[in-house]
């Protein structure tokens, strides 16, 4: 695999960007589109002829070495790009999906003014992302990693107009930041322990520590924080909520099938250290299926169409992390990769029905557009039934992976898993049937220009509608007499991991009748929550009621989404600026002071004032004094 | 040379510190106790050479003072590098020569830019 | 050692070329002077480790690439100077020879192999900035910071002295090498004069580079100054400052590194918290950037703290990448707050900058590149400096520095953006902003290097 081929991938995204950046409108509009599809469509192609050369050469893994970055006394850190089977399969997800979504967005964002910002944002994200999982040590992983944080920073707050999306933009990038901080000290003990922060070096080095090392707990749980920051999980999650501020092709690229899901892929990628670090799996997954669970329940009772998705999409992430926490890794891959053909679909389907509707999206206001948008509407139900788990679509293969590694692990667990995925299916089924069924409820002006929306939309709806029902079969569990060829594809990246703990990795104890008796079960409350809905939202025809109604203390804690928000702002804002206040009065008050007499001064009034200025330099050299003694004191005579 | 000392060896600075101290303080107390005090408006005028009090003592005075004073230190104090020079003006030879020169040249250059700048001009 | 007497002479000559009708001639001549400078500094390269002045001075390439980034940062801002000369009552002369002076100063501290040399250097950089920062002289706020900074700098100074007298007083040695003999005896290891002098001179170099709990002067005069000498002062000081800093700790000290590190560790995390925490609250760009000049070198003392073996290459591509930075930072912010004045005063909150990404993109551009840097994000040469600056820490085993570190860098996210937020997202009125080609030269190089460095650190290693 030459270099030359590699380095294609993210450098074709980064010249789109550069094009469209340096030539914002110069660059013919309709060019702007084409030059950024065409970069993300150029590097999904040598994406597919790696991974075609990466199976022809007999799959071994490979660390292509571009040059010699940084020395910094022993710790030299190359920038390289590791080709295996967890960095193929991210890059087929990121450029597949992303060109399919720069596609959907040419049509999607023709009439706004920042057309050609939006392809280069879009592009650079790309860039990053790419960087993000093809880098072969942490450090180019965190570069990424930063840099995709910063173009959601961006994209979020595109429509910059208004100021509340400015908020979530900063909100999203400041709670990203704390989990990054986890990732960066994470790096740093890595530093600290290894020497090295290249991947195989380091878990070559691991494979030697023994089980529940402290600092592999230590490391593992620092890592972890950082994954929770970008994978919003509790408590670091309400930013992805507000991020749907952004353009709805951003909400479904980053927010959904890529960046969220980079937390997921740094833990298989270090899966040799979370395997020695049992604390920090059990940390994982009672914070994933607590936050499937959460998110699942607001989920319930939310009316705009994106947030039903994002908080959808929060929960769907805590699965993936449950399968983290139980060390079925390549399940928690496998619902990655479904999910991001379904959930974005999802929300590229609610970009169109928001498209039509002229930027509405609370879907008390919807209803019966099944016949005026007939392609959204197919996609967006193969979608539903994706998500919901009903066989044989897409989620239904990996989230039942998922709940039956979690029954193997803890059958509470697994109970859990399947009440979430009741609720998953309930609230989906209730947004479909809220949507799409019934009557119109919008204005009149609006019933007026409904419209299918163009090819440009549709045909990337279409593709992912396809994968999203077939996508599944990469993983068809052998009781169902299939191959699981994903699992085959990416057992060797567990090598390491299987050597310290090989009891993870035997072969699953449970029965072909118990994996049917799970699925059974999970397929049935799926099937009954849709019914459900169905029932409340078509037979009955109710409609949510508006957010001034009444609403029970209960209704009302989930609807007011557990006032997590009113909650950090108590417990963590408040007093921050409490503090920053007082340290700035304490030294701003002299200060005021002075600011203030020299106003007088000038006006011509000086008796007072010198007073001031001269008390002022004397507290300045007082607090100097008190340091220097208290220096002196504890260092000459306490010690 | 002796280099080590023992505390006692700076009882004569002990001695002589106290003993300073005490005239200080004991001509102030004795000066205090047997001079006759009186008090009259005219005994409290500041007095300055018998002439008459006039204005305030602190009137704004041209900056050319303070210019100046600081000019006359400046130049005051390098000079005193000349006598250490001329101590060990054998011993320093021709480099040592060479180099007050260039002193010197430094100095001078300074005082050329003084003049420059009018600062010795009083009228101005 | 060739750039001190260049530098001195030619700053007379600076001074006489003043008399000069013509002012026009003063910016080009200072201009080649600190070319000429720079390349002399480059005469002793890899010449290896030497001794000059009687064996006061030392030059290895090190000290010659700190002198070379003091030399590249005053090319820049002195770059950025023109219109001085359009104010008649301004000497512009007397300005441009006494930064060619102070640099002189900064060069003998960065090389100093004497205390003496030290001392005399820190002086003439001390008192070259208290000039400088009065040098606005119809403006109130400029003559009583000039006045404020004097006052507490010479309250420095006898600390500092102090410290010296007692050093010597203890090891009977004014030389690094001298004290560092002392150092590794077993008395010397012991000796309380000792480490009161340490403790004094390091308080005296603490409040140079404006470490808390010795930074009240900063803000203040900061702000007072002109921005142009507010720049000069936050990154020739304090880049001279961390070089003499290190310098006595790792030659003389290292081996007492038990004793003084607690309190140095101390200082660092007070230092971090007052500046980033402080700064959240400010609502004058110019304010914000005195309180993260305390920050960051809240994150330089970390990598003094930590002293491992990498220690001096970080602190010099921390400097490099904050002298850069901030230079851009303040070049944008000169011609924003002039372009803005209120009543004839320059306006330097973060208003003035609402809108610029609309009136002149290319500023706008520039001034978020240089606050990505100094928030350290990723891609540029700042992530690099804290990077290196943190591993080494890491390789101390410094975790909790590291940890309070890492959150107070997350807080300087916070104020950083502020002003991106305000140029790109705000709206402001629409008039285009001109820029002089000069100037835009100057923010172009600063913003190159940056990105630069930012993308290939191996090639900074390299340069060395």
């Amino acid at each position: 695999m030459s270099a030359s081929l590699l380095i294609l991938i993210p450098l074709l995204p980064l010249i789109g960007f550069l094009i469209n950046g340096i030539g914002f409108r110069r660059v013919p509009k309709g060019a702007v589109g084409v030059i950024g599809s065409l970069a993300a469509l150029g590097s999904f192609a040598v994406s597919v002829a790696v991974l075609s050369a990466f199976k022809a050469a007999g799959s071994e893994p490979q660390v292509v070495s571009l040059f010699d970055w940084i020395t910094v006394g022993n710790l030299n850190i190359p920038f390289s790009f590791q080709i295996d089977q967890l960095s193929l399969l991210m890059l087929m997800i990121v450029t597949g999906v992303g060109s399919l979504i720069h596609i959907y967005s040419i049509g999607y964002m023709k009439h706004d003014e920042g057309f050609g910002k939006f392809f280069a944002f879009l592009n650079l994200f790309l860039f990053f992302m790419l960087l993000l999982v093809m880098g072969s040590n942490y450090v180019i992983m965190f570069i990424g990693w930063e840099g995709v944080g910063l173009c959601s920073y961006l994209l979020i707050g595109f429509w910059n107009t208004n100021t509340n999306y400015n908020n979530a933009a900063r909100k999203a990038f400041i709670m990203n930041r704390i989990g990054d901080l986890g990732f960066l000290l994470g790096i740093f003990t890595i530093i600290a322990t290894f020497g090295s922060v290249e991947y195989t070096e380091v878990f070559s080095q691991a494979t030697g520590l023994s089980i529940g090392d402290p600092v592999v707990v230590t490391i593992t749980l620092l890592l972890f924080v950082g994954a929770m920051g970008k994978s919003a999980q509790i408590p670091l999650f309400t930013w992805l909520p507000d991020a749907m501020a952004g353009p709805t092709p951003v909400s479904a690229l980053i927010h959904a099938a890529t960046m969220v899901t980079a937390g997921i892929y740094m833990v298989i990628r270090s899966n040799v250290l979370y395997s020695l670090a049992p604390f920090t799996l059990e940390v994982i997954s009672i914070v994933g299926i607590a936050t499937v669970l959460l998110a699942a329940s607001i989920g319930l009772l939310q009316n705009d169409i994106k947030k039903v998705l994002a908080y959808s999409t929060v929960s769907q992430l805590g699965y993936m992390f449950v399968a983290l926490g139980v060390m079925a890794y390549s399940a928690s891959m496998f619902h990655v990769i479904t999910h991001a053909f379904f959930k974005a679909l999802l929300f590229l389907g609610a970009g169109s029905v928001i498209h039509a509707m002229s930027d509405e999206q609370d879907i008390r206001s919807m209803g019966g557009l099944r016949k005026k948008l007939p392609i959204t509407f197919l996609t967006f139900l193969i979608g539903t039934i994706a998500i919901a788990g009903i066989p044989p679509f897409a989620g239904f293969f990996s989230k039942d992976e998922i709940l039956a590694h979690a029954y193997e692990h803890n059958k509470l667990l697994w109970a859990l898993g399947v009440l979430g995925s009741l609720m998953t299916s309930f609230y989906m089924f209730r947004l479909l049937f809220l949507t799409f069924f019934g009557q119109f409820r919008g204005t009149h002006e609006q019933e007026h220009h409904l419209h299918e929306s163009p090819a440009a939309m549709t045909i990337p709806l279409v593709i992912l509608a396809i994968f999203s029902a077939v996508g599944g079969f990469m993983g068809v569990p052998e009781a169902l007499g299939g191959t699981h060829q994903l699992a085959e594809f990416m057992s060797p990246l567990y090598e390491g991991a299987r050597q310290v703990n090989p009891e993870a990795f035997a072969a699953t104890t449970l029965s072909h009748s118990e994996e049917f008796m799970l699925m059974g079960i999970s397929v049935a409350a799926a099937l009954i929550a849709a019914i459900a809905a169905y029932v409340m939202y078509v037979s009955r025809n109710s409609v949510p009621a508006p957010d001034t109604a009444e609403r029970s203390s209960l209704e009302r804690l989930v609807y007011n989404k557990y006032y997590v928000d009113e909650l950090y702002n108590g417990v963590f804002v408040k007093p921050i600026a409490g503090l920053s206040n007082l340290l700035y009065s304490f030294g701003e008050f002299f200060i005021d002071l002075i600011v203030l007499g020299t106003g007088r001064l000038v006006k011509g009034v000086s008796g007072q004032l010198r007073q001031t200025q001269t008390g002022s330099v004397g507290y300045y050299i007082f607090a100097m004094v008190v340091g220097i003694v208290a220096i002196l004191f504890w260092n000459l005579l306490i010690r | 040379m002796n280099t080590t000392y023992l505390p006692s060896d700076f009882l004569p600075i002990v001695v002589q510190l106290g003993l300073a101290l005490a005239f200080i303080v004991g001509t102030m107390i004795v000066t205090h106790l047997i001079g006759p005090s009186r008090k009259s408006s005219l005994k409290d005028d500041p007095f300055e050479c018998g002439i008459e009090v006039k204005g305030n003592a602190r009137t704004p005075i041209s900056v050319k003072y303070f210019l100046v004073a600081i000019l006359f230190v400046l130049f005051d104090v390098e000079v005193i590098f000349m006598y250490p020079w001329a101590v060990n003006f054998r011993q320093l030879g021709m480099l040592g020569f060479i180099e007050m020169l260039l002193f010197m040249a430094l100095l001078l250059a300074g005082f050329y830019y003084i003049i420059r700048k009018g600062v010795l001009k009083w009228e101005e | 050692m060739y750039p001190i007497i260049l530098l001195s002479v030619l700053g007379i000559v600076v001074l006489f070329l003043g008399f000069m009708k013509s002012k026009n001639i003063l910016l080009p001549a200072t201009l080649l002077f600190l070319a000429l400078a720079l390349g002399s500094n480059f005469i002793d390269w890899n010449q290896g480790p030497l001794l000059y002045f009687y064996g006061m001075f030392s030059v290895t390439n090190l000290t010659l690439a700190f002198n070379a980034i003091v030399l590249i940062s005053a090319f820049l801002i002195v770059a950025m100077t023109r219109g001085f000369q359009d104010d008649e009552e301004a000497q512009p002369a007397e300005y441009y020879g006494i930064m060619l002076f102070s640099l002189v100063g900064a060069i003998m501290i960065i090389g100093y192999e004497h205390l003496i040399i030290f001392f005399v250097g820190i002086e003439i950089l001390s008192v070259a900035m208290y000039i400088l920062t009065g040098s606005d002289k119809r403006n109130l706020r400029s003559n009583e910071a000039s006045l404020k900074y004097f006052l507490m700098g010479a309250f420095a100074t006898g600390i500092m002295l102090f410290g010296i007298a007692l050093l010597y007083g203890a090891t009977g040695a004014f030389s690094l090498t001298g004290i560092r003999g002392f150092v590794s005896t077993a008395a010397g290891a012991q000796s309380y004069i000792l480490y009161a002098g340490l403790l004094l001179l390091l308080i005296g170099m603490l409040f140079k580079v404006s470490a808390a709990p010795f930074h009240f002067w900063t803000p203040d005069v900061y702000d007072g100054a002109p921005s142009i000498f507010t720049t000069f002062m936050s990154t020739i000081v304090k880049t001279a400052g961390f070089a003499a800093i290190f310098r006595l700790l790792s030659h003389s000290f290292a081996g007492i590194y038990d004793f003084w590190y607690i309190t140095l560790a101390v200082i660092t995390v007070l230092t971090l918290f007052v500046g980033n925490v402080v700064a959240v609250y400010q609502d004058s760009f110019k304010r914000m950037m005195a309180y993260s000049s305390i920050s960051h070198a809240g994150y330089l003392l970390i990598a003094l703290t930590a002293l491992t073996a990498q220690t001096e290459r970080s602190i010099l591509f921390y400097s490099m990448a904050y002298s850069v930075a901030t230079i851009s930072a303040f070049g944008v912010l000169m011609l924003i707050a002039k372009e803005k004045s209120l009543d004839g005063r320059p306006n330097e909150s973060y208003d003035a900058f609402n809108g610029l990404a609309k009136q002149n993109p290319l500023l706008a551009f520039v001034l978020t590149v240089s606050m990505l840097s100094l928030a350290g994000i990723p891609l540029t040469a700042g992530f690099w400096g804290k990077f290196f600056v943190f591993s080494s820490a890491a390789d101390r085993g410094l975790i909790w520095m590291l940890v309070v570190a890492v959150l107070m860098s997350a807080v300087g996210i916070y104020y950083y953006f502020r002003v991106v937020i305000a140029s790109y997202m705000k709206e402001g009125n629409t008039g285009k902003i001109r820029v002089a080609p000069f100037y835009q030269i100057v923010l172009v190089a600063a913003t190159v290097i940056t990105i630069l460095f930012g993308l290939a650190p191996g090639f900074f290693e390299q340069l060395l």
